[in-house]
């Protein structure tokens, strides 16, 4: 969330990091998603099942993830921010219990068109995540 | 390749579905919850969460279905004999925004089966995309999910 309140496109700097934001998803959210969006595959809520494919434990939804990439793209945007795309590529498999880093910079400026390099790494700093956000921000008038 | 993997399906989206995938996102903006706050931000009333609207198409369908993994038996021309599949990545336009009361459909058509070379061995990577338009026709979103099946 910016707590400075609103972003405005020319007054961002290239190469602006973005904050730093903790995600964690306990077991019951894993739940709470799979029955949310429909989703009975077992690999996010039997444990068995999922060290027979091959994972240390239950595993965190690919699209719950990108969820929360969606939603530090636009906390960070503010009220009059839109995201106008959001692209992402789960290359490594989040675990329940665990906290999970989300980092984004500027790396493109177009008028009201911003563009973010965005990613989610867990603690030891491997990226599990990485993506691309473009969002659409007011314009400070001068004067 | 190009071709149709179900019927569309037409939904009126509502502020249930909506609230429910935003609370287990642990999304609370209340863009999504307060229609004051919502009009503030300039829409004209209740928005969804930017990716909500593929799970609003989802349909439900009968546990008889349902396979050894817990999926729900494979689409028209992508039943694959694999032993697992994974999700890659997506990627998502946000042409226009979703807002709770809107009708909205959604076509998924397969775009793409290659095979690739992973750190982990070879892997397929199936790409399908799915267009979401309102009642009048228009565009509001388009995402390619890749699936991983190794």
């Amino acid at each position: 969330m910016n707590a400075a309140g609103q972003l405005y496109a020319n007054e961002l700097e290239l190469g602006a990091v973005l904050p730093v934001v903790l995600r964690h998803a306990s077991r019951v959210q894993l739940f709470l998603y799979s029955a949310a969006t429909w989703n009975p595959h077992r690999i996010h809520y039997d444990v068995d099942y999922a060290r027979f494919e091959g994972h240390p434990d239950v595993i965190v939804h690919g699209p719950l993830q990108g969820a929360w990439l969606s939603q530090y793209v636009t906390e960070w945007a503010g009220p009059a921010g839109r995201m106008r795309s959001l692209q992402w590529q789960n290359r490594a498999s989040a675990l329940p219990e665990q906290d999970y880093e989300f980092h984004g910079r500027v790396t493109a400026i177009e008028g009201e068109f911003v563009t973010l390099e965005v990613w989610e790494q867990d603690r030891a700093g491997m990226v599990l995540m990485p993506g691309v956000a473009v969002v659409q921000l007011p314009l400070r008038s001068e004067g | 390749m190009g071709e149709l993997l179900a019927a569309p399906v037409t939904v009126t989206v509502t502020a249930e579905g909506s609230q429910r995938y935003a609370q287990a996102v642990g999304d609370l903006n209340p863009i999504y919850f307060d229609e004051a706050a919502a009009r503030a931000a300039g829409y004209r009333t209740l928005v969804v969460p930017p990716t909500y609207v593929a799970y609003a198409l989802v349909q439900g369908r009968p546990l008889a279905g349902i396979g050894t993994d817990g999926l729900f038996g494979g689409e028209k021309s992508i039943r694959l004999e694999v032993a697992r599949i994974m999700f890659g990545g997506e990627e998502w336009d946000f042409i226009a925004p979703v807002h709770v009361g809107d009708v909205v459909t959604g076509e998924a058509r397969l775009t793409a089966i290659d095979q690739k070379d992973g750190s982990k061995g070879p892997f397929v990577r199936i790409t399908r995309e799915i267009t979401y338009r309102t009642g009048d026709g228009e565009v509001v979103a388009r995402t390619r999910q890749i699936g991983i099946a190794r």
